[in-house]
């Protein structure tokens, strides 16, 4: 525990540049003595840089994202595995990040929509395919959609349309723009070297 | 310039880099939760915190406000700005289900929340009343009870004598629930003190009002607070006004100094901020033998609080939607134990319209004429209220386009006529749409520089529908400068006053304010409006590495000074009327509906939407807009209804999974065509809205399908699998 240091949770460049320590008790007084007996030191990735946290096991990974590692693109919508705003994949696997206590993720690989991009800034074809497809308004669920539809392609679950609209449909979008997202996925699994395409 | 496809804020959604209100983090961050009353009506009469406070973290926890330090913001249809007149926490009333009745702050979120749920609080509860016709309820007269001429029933000839004598008459009473607007974004964000200035960052509608309201709730000067708002995660509504949270989060960041985020629990969001009342509506239409309409009477009894009058603008459409020569509007308010309703999307004219658009149809079927036909031919080009043109009118054309896109002429008219080879029953419906054509007070603030940028700072926010691009491509189309060279500034008091943005006015305001500032800017570089010019040089010529101008643009007819109502963070918009002409924006829905033969599950493979919204300011995200409409239609005809214990009041089914708003797998194809002819009398670029519109009929168009699948008029929203059994 001696080796954590305080980091500064709100500063993306943190989680980009180098790895991450943060401990949960220096955010405040050093009373925090439930927390303290109960705390957790988690090891994992994000976006393949390593992360080591001091965690309260209460702490949804959701929340350490945001709160903690500055990975603010991963959105609440309901924080309750209703909505798929949240939608990260872990090892590979999509998974609501709300509803997963981010001690559980220990020593395995988390994929945030910060993590879909080249680092050169070259999109994902996914994500050129939902701005050739107008598949997103507001913008809010859109990282989530990204990661679910990535998902979707890659476990095979693309192979039609309504394959599709029931693959995706754990993700909400109160603006409607399910047409497009629909086509982004389409195109996307129909590029050649579909569904391999998740990095 | 070649017009863009793309949306311009979309590589900042796709990749996570678009910043929200919740998304600022800073080290010293604490974290708030309110927790909240579990009775419906009453009075507090004990708050123990004892517990709440002993949770390690834990800064704060607040039960009571003097309201000399936090007042009341004011309900914002009432010369206010907040969502509701009732500030939470400053006396022991409560007034509804849900109602905080303690803030508590802590250096983590967990540590919040623990704490909230140990609140404890006795209360004196007192009987809920929720329905429209519970004991309890209070039936106000609209315009008696709120004496404003803009909300006074509109009255045309003598209705009921002239349905009294017409041939043919339908009368019938239809029932639209309760909803809730469920914006992806929860409410919320960051409130937080530079020296003395209050900054908030929160994804609204109306930036405008959270700086005035605040101003006045703590008794501050205007000039000290900032909103920053450049996305808002979806509004509808929900986020038009000051919302309660925000003032007890500015006082215990002064207290604590220290920023504050907050992000309201999803099922708190059904309780603490507005929604769709319930309403009810009787129309009757008269008609002769042929269809063609004499005579309307639509009254409507529409749910508010106790504590404001949420008014009904209900008939403002539907004494509009065609020539009739005899109209009459009764609007009444009901008073229940509840926050007070408010705005969500096409807030009355989806509900008039299903009403109203439904009875179109059984007039239809009376008469034995087809639905289209019908429509058109009680058509018009004059506003039967005012008898003055309207400023554009193309329902007509958004009805023919539309047919002949869905194939409206393969349709036979009987019900139960049209069956698939699955066995499914098909039905296919039509409905016109309409909704008033507003625009509000502007103001754009406009830099050119030598090396060819653009940047703006206007009034308007982004929430979706694609303002930030409309704007991009008025600038980049009027100045020949690329849309990368074009910076908006949106939902921000620091560039400009900020009003409201809903009723479909956004668009047409923020774009005639940066006409206007585009033609001062052409003056300052001696530049003719009509000449191509190359902006980089244009500027350097002045001597300068920059020019700003300005300019401040109002609606027709309204006096210079009503900017300053706009400043104040007041709504000050304008319209339908207008001095000499009439303004709303059209649409035409067409919907084919399948009712599965052993399940009978509704569902909708197509949809095709034609509207006339004047000149298309931007297709992509304008088509966007009009498939989002739709597909709250859908939502709203054949899925939501926030439901209610009326032994308990509040919301039961206050989730994301219990409030089942549309998913991927309910939405087929939806084609959407645009009239696109500019509109020549609303402003200089020839806008008129369409976020609203576009929902307007839907509804009606799929139980108008329902029944044409069926033989069953379903008159009571939404309609469900046990309706059609």
């Amino acid at each position: 525990m001696t080796a954590i240091v305080r980091g500064s949770g709100g500063n993306p460049a943190n989680a980009a540049d180098e790895d991450v320590c943060l401990a949960l008790g220096s955010m405040g007084s050093s009373e925090s003595t439930i927390s303290s007996a109960v705390r957790t030191e988690t090891t994992f990735t994000v976006n393949g840089r390593s992360v080591r946290v001091e965690l309260d096991p209460r702490e949804s990974l959701l929340d350490v994202l945001r709160e903690r590692l500055g990975l603010t693109g991963t959105k609440k919508g309901c924080d309750h595995g209703q909505c798929g705003a949240c939608t990260v994949h872990l090892d590979g696997r999509r998974i609501v990040s709300c509803l997963t206590p981010a001690v559980q993720v220990n020593g395995q690989a988390v994929t945030t929509i910060e993590g879909v991009a080249d680092p050169d800034g070259t999109l994902h074809p996914l994500q050129e395919a939902f701005i050739d497809n107008d598949a997103l308004q507001c913008g809010y669920c859109t990282p989530g959609q990204v990661m679910s539809g990535l998902a979707c392609i890659a476990e095979g679950h693309a192979g039609s349309d309504d394959e599709i609209r029931e693959y995706l449909s754990g993700n909400l979008c109160r603006c409607g723009a399910y047409a497009g997202i629909l086509a982004a996925v389409r195109e996307t699994a129909r590029r050649p070297n579909s569904p391999s395409s998740e990095g | 310039m070649s017009t863009p496809t793309r949306r311009v804020d979309a590589r900042e959604k796709v990749t996570g880099a678009a910043r929200y209100g919740a998304d600022r983090t800073s080290p010293d961050l604490a974290h708030a939760v309110f927790a909240v009353s579990t009775i419906g009506k009453g009075r507090v009469v004990n708050v123990d915190t004892a517990a709440a406070e002993a949770v390690p973290g834990v800064l704060t926890v607040l039960t009571r406000i003097d309201p000399a330090e936090l007042g009341s913001p004011g309900f914002v249809m009432g010369g206010g700005y907040g969502f509701q007149s009732l500030q939470p926490l400053t006396d022991d009333r409560i007034a509804y289900r849900g109602q905080p009745i303690a803030l508590v702050v802590a250096d983590t979120l967990v540590a919040a929340t623990e704490a909230a749920n140990l609140v404890r609080a006795e209360y004196e509860a007192e009987p809920v009343t929720s329905d429209l016709d519970a004991e309890g309820a209070e039936t106000l007269v609209q315009e008696e009870a709120i004496p404003l001429p803009f909300l006074a029933d509109i009255v045309v000839g003598d209705a009921d004598a002239a349905f009294a004598g017409s041939a043919v008459r339908i009368e019938e009473t239809y029932e639209l629930p309760r909803q809730h607007q469920v914006p992806m974004e929860l409410i919320g964000g960051v409130v937080e003190w530079r020296g003395d200035t209050l900054v908030v960052h929160e994804g609204t509608q109306n930036a405008g009002a959270l700086r005035g309201g605040l101003a006045k709730q703590l008794g501050m000067d205007p000039a000290k607070i900032e909103i920053i708002a450049p996305y808002t995660g979806g509004g509808f509504g929900q986020k038009n006004s000051l919302q309660p949270h925000v003032g007890p989060l500015a006082l215990a960041a002064r207290r604590l100094g220290r920023p504050i985020k907050f992000v309201m629990p999803r099922t708190q969001t059904f309780h603490q901020a507005s929604f769709r009342p319930a309403s009810r509506h009787l129309v009757r239409l008269g008609a002769d033998e042929t269809g063609r309409l004499l005579a309307a009477v639509h009254e409507v009894d529409q749910q508010t609080s106790r504590h404001d009058l949420f008014p009904s603008m209900s008939t403002e459409i539907t004494s509009r939607l065609y020539g009739i020569g005899h109209f009459r509007g009764r609007q009444r308010l009901v008073r229940t134990d509840v926050q007070t309703p408010g705005f969500m999307r096409a807030p009355f004219e989806h509900p008039a319209a299903f009403a109203f658009e439904s009875a179109v149809d059984e007039l239809a079927y009376a008469v034995g004429q087809d639905p289209v036909a019908l429509r058109l031919a009680n058509d018009t080009d004059v506003d039967p209220v005012t008898g003055q043109p309207f400023s554009s009118r193309y329902l007509a054309e958004c009805l023919r386009r539309g047919a002949d896109m869905f194939g409206w002429a393969g349709r036979t008219h009987e019900p139960r006529s049209m069956r698939a080879s699955d066995g499914s029953r098909i039905g296919w419906g039509v409905a016109s749409g309409v909704y008033p054509a507003s625009v509000a007070p502007a103001v754009a603030r406009l830099t050119a520089t030598s090396e060819g940028k653009v940047t703006v700072g206007v009034d308007g926010h982004e929430m979706g529908q694609g303002i930030r691009t409309a704007i991009t491509l008025l600038i980049s189309e009027d100045l020949s400068v690329g849309v990368d060279d074009v910076t908006v500034d949106v939902g921000d008091t620091r560039v400009a006053p900020q009003h409201l943005t809903a009723g479909s006015w956004g668009t047409a305001t923020a774009l005639q304010a940066v006409h206007a500032a585009l033609r001062e800017l052409r003056k300052h570089l001696n530049v003719a409006d009509s000449d191509p010019v190359d902006v980089g040089a244009a500027v350097a010529a002045t001597g300068q590495t920059s020019v700003e101008v300005e300019a401040t643009t109002i609606a027709p007819g309204q006096p210079p000074e009503i900017i300053e109502r706009s400043r104040a963070g007041l709504v000050a918009f304008a319209g339908p009327v207008y001095p000499g002409f009439t303004a709303f924006s059209f649409i035409a829905h067409f919907v084919e509906v399948r009712i599965e033969p052993t399940t009978r599950r509704i569902r909708v493979p197509r949809v095709v939407s034609v509207a006339d919204c004047g000149r298309v300011a931007s297709p992509v995200t304008a088509a966007s807009q009009v498939r989002g409409a739709v597909v709250w239609g859908i939502g709203a005809s054949l899925r939501e209804r926030s439901e209610v214990d009326p032994r308990f009041g509040g919301f039961a089914n206050a989730t994301m999974e219990e409030y089942p708003i549309p998913v991927n797998a309910d939405i087929g194809e939806i084609e959407v065509g645009f009239v696109d002819k500019p509109d020549p009398m609303l402003n200089p670029v020839g806008v008129k809205g369409l976020g609203e519109v576009a929902m307007v009929g839907v509804a009606a168009a799929i139980g108008n399908a329902v029944f044409h699948a069926t033989g069953r008029r379903l008159r009571r929203l939404p309609i469900r699998i046990e309706d059609v059994l």
